[in-house]
């Protein structure tokens, strides 16, 4: 009982950062239907300039220039590359995200070098102990503002102007268009919510609580196991992207213990399999209909 | 079947020697195959002129393993300017060609043929994978080779030059020093994380050996060497209640092990083979948590009281003054000096060849180097040359992050125990 509590535990605070991730996903597609697979580069961009700035500015200082650079680079890809190329086709944008992501991902990986970086310095190894469970404060902590950031994503793309805009826009492009909604403006807003999430999901994810590695090459990978929450969740649900955060880092802790070690890595691409031949657009995903 | 056919092989290559050494006797001068008379009238072939021999390395000065890496390499340099300085072997000077593969089969698939018509063996080839790689090259340019990887599943080729003794054996030593210290019983359960492979693979005979010796359970746990979050795998063994944690993994894998172990509250001993330890550790989130280490390893650590050992590393502290204090240092001198006794005994039978110093390594029954490593014997074909381990804990003011606390020594368990290839 002992051994699946802690493994809960374990699930959920890697979900949590899961779901950070999953809803960076999500809020591009939602905005332009583009799968943004330049996401791990984000990631790796946000982590590196922590790294890089930790000593000089102090670890709060550099986390947060971490998340706003997360944030521009972010932008910057839309601006700079995506946006010329609206009339592309949607898959060849997302092919295109896939070079960014390549190119972004070898630089950093070549500065950084042979020194996997650790970059969680105020939280990392410092486990809370409640009786026979542990509770590590990486997770602890990425449950906490993961809460935080998603609850006011929702309320935000819920109630704000900007969140009525882009559901406008998701619904239906021409339509929102015509009703003087700017889709530049939600399309750019949208592509730096995103990066300032990865920017955020980076703190916690090179840490030896919630990864036991630094910054790398496996950074990069975490954040490709987000893509299967979001797929599972429904790529254009943000509730969806939480759920399937969740359920990922559920699905990963547990299998690893119940089944093997090495079928948890598949695990999770299985569940994503079933819910997909069960619910094609994923468990929160809008049906496509189509009149014949 | 393999070891009948090398067997083959070797009586060819000695057959076309024998044959070479009847027509140079007859006056012939020309460069052939089977060697040339140099110096002295020893016979010769790839890297050795009448003034130099030329070693070789295959290290990683820039990969995951590069702080190891850098030790072995000056260990090595250590030990060819003692010998330089003492006169040479045979009346050469020994000179070391270096390439870095990175800790890359790839690359050193692709460095080797630049450095193998250089060289007539190579005092330090790191990493299992390399080793794999490269193992038909070696077999067909009839190399020797000291490998700086410990797994007796390679043994079957008569031209690895193990130094020391193998990832089996230390962890037979490792938990029979455990039990001794009363941290382990009987009738326990243990756990023992590994990586798929060779490496891995060696590890855990050690572990199943001594399980089957002393009535254990083992809770095995297989990993990739990019698996670096372990804490899942521990959170299980604390489940099953292990008393002992084993670990033949990357350094790396060894912190995320060792802060579960301390995090989750299980804190038991934690046993692991030579790699698992990089003093780079001691710097990173999971330093607290590494004091449960135990490493078992057959070369002396670098903060060792042996003399010998004391001698090595303040020569190194001196002539490489801000390079990493790990015990690749003591090893890569080890290679050298086991090289060395090689390198006489070829010089002695007059046959400097690369044949030549496959057959002198064979003749070799002890090879002393001070306590460096355990006496070694390369008389038995496919056994390890040594059973004896050194125990060292980790203790970060310690120099290289371990504290020996148990000498040079053979468990029985280890003493019995026959190696894969072993002709018992």
């Amino acid at each position: 009982m002992n051994t699946f509590l802690q493994l809960l535990v374990n699930g959920l605070g890697k979900g949590a950062v899961y779901a950070l991730l999953a809803l960076g996903f999500v809020i591009i597609f939602k905005a332009t239907e583009v799968v943004n697979f330049a996401h791990g580069s984000l990631v790796l961009i946000g982590g590196y300039l922590v790294y890089e700035l930790k000593d000089a500015l102090g670890w709060a200082g550099a986390a947060v220039v971490g998340i706003v650079a997360a944030a521009l680079s972010a932008l910057a890809i839309e601006r700079l590359l995506l946006r010329n190329a609206t009339s592309a086709d949607h898959n060849s944008l997302a092919l295109l995200t896939i070079g960014i992501d390549v190119i972004i991902t070898e630089e950093v990986v070549r500065r950084v070098g042979a020194d996997i970086p650790f970059i969680g310095d105020p939280y990392d190894s410092q486990p809370i102990r409640i009786g026979d469970l542990t509770i590590f404060r990486t997770q602890a902590i990425a449950l906490v503002v993961g809460a935080v950031l998603i609850t006011a994503f929702l309320l935000a793309f819920r109630y704000s102007n900007w969140g009525v805009a882009m559901r406008a826009q998701a619904e239906n492009r021409e339509a929102a268009a015509l009703m003087g909604i700017r889709s530049s403006r939600v399309t750019a807003t949208a592509w730096l919510v995103a990066g300032a999430l990865a920017g955020v999901a980076v703190l916690f994810m090179a840490t030896q609580d919630f990864s036991g590695a630094g910054l790398g090459r496996g950074t990069h990978a975490i954040a490709l196991i987000a893509f299967p929450a979001a797929i599972l969740g429904g790529l254009d649900s943000t509730e969806g992207a939480v759920v399937g955060g969740l359920v990922v880092g559920l699905t990963e802790a547990l299998s690893a213990q119940y089944i093997s070690f090495e079928f948890s890595k598949s695990a999770v691409f299985l569940v994503m399999l079933v819910v997909l031949v069960i619910r094609p657009s994923g468990l929160f995903g809008t049906k496509e209909l189509s009149r014949v | 079947m393999i070891a009948a056919r090398r067997a083959g092989r070797s009586a060819l290559i000695a057959g076309a020697l024998t044959s070479t050494l009847v027509l140079a006797a007859c006056g012939s001068t020309a460069d052939t195959a089977g060697g040339t008379a140099g110096a002295g009238g020893v016979i010769t072939d790839v890297g050795v002129t009448d003034t130099t021999i030329t070693l070789g390395i295959m290290g990683d000065t820039s990969g995951v393993f590069k702080n190891l890496g850098a030790g072995l390499n000056a260990g090595n340099q250590l030990w060819a300017d003692d010998v330089n300085a003492a006169g040479g072997i045979c009346g050469r000077q020994i000179e070391i060609e270096v390439v870095d593969h990175g800790y890359k089969a790839d690359v050193a698939k692709t460095l080797y043929p630049q450095l193998e018509p250089n060289v007539l063996g190579m005092v330090q080839l790191l990493g299992s994978p390399v080793l794999a790689a490269l193992e038909p090259n070696l077999i067909e340019d009839n190399m020797l080779a000291a490998p700086a990887s410990w797994s007796s599943e390679v043994l079957d080729n008569p031209g690895i030059m193990m130094i020391g003794t193998t990832y089996d054996l230390e962890i037979i030593n490792g938990l029979a020093y455990l039990q001794q210290q009363g941290l382990l019983a009987d009738g326990d359960t243990i756990g023992h994380i590994y990586i798929d492979g060779e490496y891995g693979g060696n590890g855990l005979k050690g572990s199943q050996y001594y399980a089957q010796q002393h009535g254990l359970t083992i809770n095995e746990a297989k990993v990739t060497s990019t698996d670096n979050d372990l804490t899942g795998i521990v959170t299980g063994m604390r489940g099953a209640g292990v008393k002992v944690i084993v670990l033949t993994t990357t350094p790396g894998q060894t912190a995320s092990a060792l802060a579960a172990n301390q995090a989750l509250g299980l804190n038991v001993p934690v046993l692991g083979n030579n790699p698992t330890f990089d003093p780079a550790l001691l710097e990173t989130p999971a330093a607290g948590a590494l004091g449960n280490l135990y490493v078992s390893a057959s070369n002396a650590p670098f903060s060792s009281p042996n003399p010998k050992a004391v001698e090595v590393t303040t020569r190194y502290k001196e002539a490489y003054p801000d390079s990493p204090l790990n015990a690749g240092v003591t090893t890569g001198y080890t290679e050298g000096v086991v090289w060395q006794n090689v390198l006489e005994a070829a010089c002695e039978a007059g046959d400097l060849s690369r044949a030549g110093v496959k057959t002198a390594l064979t003749t070799l029954t002890e090879v002393d180097s001070e306590g460096l490593v355990d006496v070694l014997d390369y008389s038995s074909p496919g056994a390890p040359p040594t059973r004896g381990v050194y125990i060292a804990q980790v203790d970060a003011t310690a120099e290289g992050g371990l504290r020996e606390v148990a000498p040079l020594f053979t468990s029985p368990e280890g003493e019995s125990y026959v190696a894969p290839f072993q002709e018992s």
